[in-house]
């Protein structure tokens, strides 16, 4: 009976998943738990992983490959500064993202759609895989009874986002002080 | 960043994602799917019965199985430990009641002999009492027509007893099935969500997580909508009971509200028993008798119009005229089973007929499962 509490020796898995900063402080126990809850996808270059605008129902972990987060509106933006690059003003097609209209380029440990953990506001971007790649997703509502059932392991999960977010926010202000002293 | 972009900038055109309200097309389709797996279950009810079981047993044991979890134990050990702690709790009781209410059997049949009896002598009097009134009656004879209908038709205790008998030996092994479906789904519930999600097309895939979940919300509000159903008929009858003085009023009162799970045909079973008691029990009044009737009929009343929209239909988010309109509806299509059904086989295919609306008229999630498809036909045919 009791070696059925004793400490678990971790899993490549769950030692994949503990290298990821969202899910760094967990104990091997917390991660087997985090990991009944999480999905797995796999996308192509390309592809579409949710679109601005969508309602957001997820949180993605990029396990292997590359993302584009890109917004609309900057790349319509980019077409207007380039005359004769659609005559026709208004209807852009929508493209696939290159650089133009391109936010951030993600690698592999990081994550995007965050805000959807939060809220179920639309998404603000667009997000689309660069290259072939592999994504651990987080369900908003496994996330909210996991704030109901483990709430250890949820302000763990939070403390880490709530961390990723300040580190965001000071590094935009940072962006904006530049370019005002620049102007 | 994606997170730290404002959200008050209006969508694009081509990835607005407005959720329409279920039109009148999909509602169709979600009564016409109700009736047909009300048919269907009709025909395995020796499947689906075990099955709904199992679900009340998943969600009755769910918590404990997840504080295990929390101390550090293992999914699948978990599951295990409650459910055998739950079948030797099942097994300790069996062991324990059987022998007392084996030596109480013959007891048991004096018993009811008797409350039938009351209940006979109750019909006897009060159509004797209207052959007074009304002389038309009289003529016909009808209390003792009845009366000799009721002794050639009903025959004895012994003969009811061998269909009921035989009804239980050929229920049980399919009930037995209720503990294990239940451990497999405490088990590989997650796994089997999973497993369904993963073969979901990547386009597609946030809104399925979401109509599973939704099903899940759905079940377990059903579930909880059922035990305090149960709670409020217990409570209601039993205080009305009280107040008439007739004996047992709680244990009464239970019974009545788990006959009461099958819409109608238990409420009748329930007020018999209830009638018969009061009969019996008081067999120079009359009225009490009457008055058990008047009560139980209040009760339903409140039972089908206020309590159960108010519980199991809200907990569906259902309007109160659906509700009580889709009971008449399984009963019509699938009898007694049908009655019992309805309510969570409608809460089920609402939300998939409702989801998968909402996937079908979103014309950008179409759009991008095309372009998810072409993009792997490219990927497939890229060396060839």
């Amino acid at each position: 009976m009791l070696t059925l509490f004793r400490q678990r020796t971790t899993s490549p898995r769950l030692e994949r998943l503990h290298g990821l900063s969202l899910f760094v402080n967990l104990t091997p126990a917390e991660l087997e738990i985090v990991d009944g809850l999480l999905h797995e996808r796999s996308y192509l270059e390309g592809e579409v992983i949710f679109d601005e605008g969508e309602e957001g129902q997820a949180i993605y972990i990029i396990a292997a490959g590359e993302v584009l987060i890109s917004r609309q509106e900057e790349i319509e933006a980019d077409h207007a500064a380039q005359p004769g690059v659609n005559e026709h003003g208004a209807a852009y097609p929508r493209r696939r993202q290159g650089d133009t209209g391109l936010v951030a380029r993600l690698g592999p440990g990081t994550f995007f759609g965050e805000l959807a953990l939060l809220d179920n506001s639309p998404r603000s971007a667009q997000a689309r895989a660069a290259t072939p790649c592999k994504l651990i997703v987080f369900f908003r509502d496994d996330f909210v009874s996991l704030l109901d059932t483990h709430a250890r392991i949820a302000s763990k999960i939070s403390r880490q986002l709530a961390c990723h977010l300040g580190a965001r926010m000071r590094s935009m202000a940072l962006a904006m002080s530049a370019h005002q002293h620049l102007v | 960043m994606s997170s730290i972009i404002s959200n008050e900038t209006a969508p694009p055109a081509g990835t607005a994602h407005a959720h329409h309200g279920s039109g009148p097309l999909v509602w169709a389709a979600i009564v016409a799917s109700t009736c047909l797996l009300l048919l269907v279950f009709q025909k395995v009810l020796w499947l689906v019965v075990p099955f709904l079981l199992a679900l009340i047993l998943y969600y009755f044991l769910y918590p404990p199985v997840r504080t295990l979890i929390y101390r550090g134990m293992s999914r699948d050990g978990a599951a295990s430990l409650v459910t055998a702690l739950f079948l030797a709790l099942v097994a300790v009781a069996g062991i324990a009641l059987v022998p007392r209410l084996a030596s109480q059997m013959t007891q048991w049949q004096d018993t009811v002999a008797r409350y039938v009896q009351g209940g006979m002598q109750l019909l006897d009097g009060s159509l004797r009492s209207l052959e007074g009134h009304w002389p038309t009656l009289a003529r016909a004879r009808l209390a003792d027509t009845v009366a000799e209908r009721l002794t050639h038709g009903a025959g004895s205790i012994t003969d009811h007893l061998e269909p009921v008998a035989l009804g239980i030996m050929a229920w049980t092994p399919s009930l037995l099935l209720a503990p294990f479906l239940a451990f497999f789904f405490l088990r590989d519930g997650r796994r089997f969500k999973r497993f369904l999600s993963a073969a979901v097309p990547n386009a597609f895939f946030e809104k399925t997580l979401f109509l599973l979940h939704e099903i899940d919300r759905t079940a377990r509000a059903y579930f909880q909508g059922l035990i305090n159903l149960t709670i409020l008929d217990t409570v209601t009858l039993a205080a009305g009971l009280w107040l008439l003085g007739i004996p047992g009023p709680l244990a009464l009162g239970l019974i009545c509200a788990v006959l009461a799970w099958i819409p109608y045909v238990g409420s009748i079973l329930g007020g018999l028993l209830v009638v018969l008691v009061a009969a019996t029990d008081f067999p120079g009044d009359p009225a009490m008798a009457y008055w058990a009737i008047g009560l139980f009929g209040v009760v339903r009343l409140l039972d089908d119009f206020l309590y159960m929209p108010m519980t199991i239909g809200k907990s569906l988010e259902l309007h109160p005229l659906v509700t009580v309109l889709m009971i008449f509806v399984g009963g019509a299509v699938a009898g007694i089973s049908g009655l019992m059904l309805v309510l969570p086989v409608l809460g089920v295919v609402m939300v998939i007929g409702e989801t998968f609306g909402v996937i079908v008229t979103d014309q950008r999630l179409m759009a991008r499962h095309r372009h998810a498809l072409a993009l792997s036909r490219e990927h497939a045919s890229r060396d060839l």
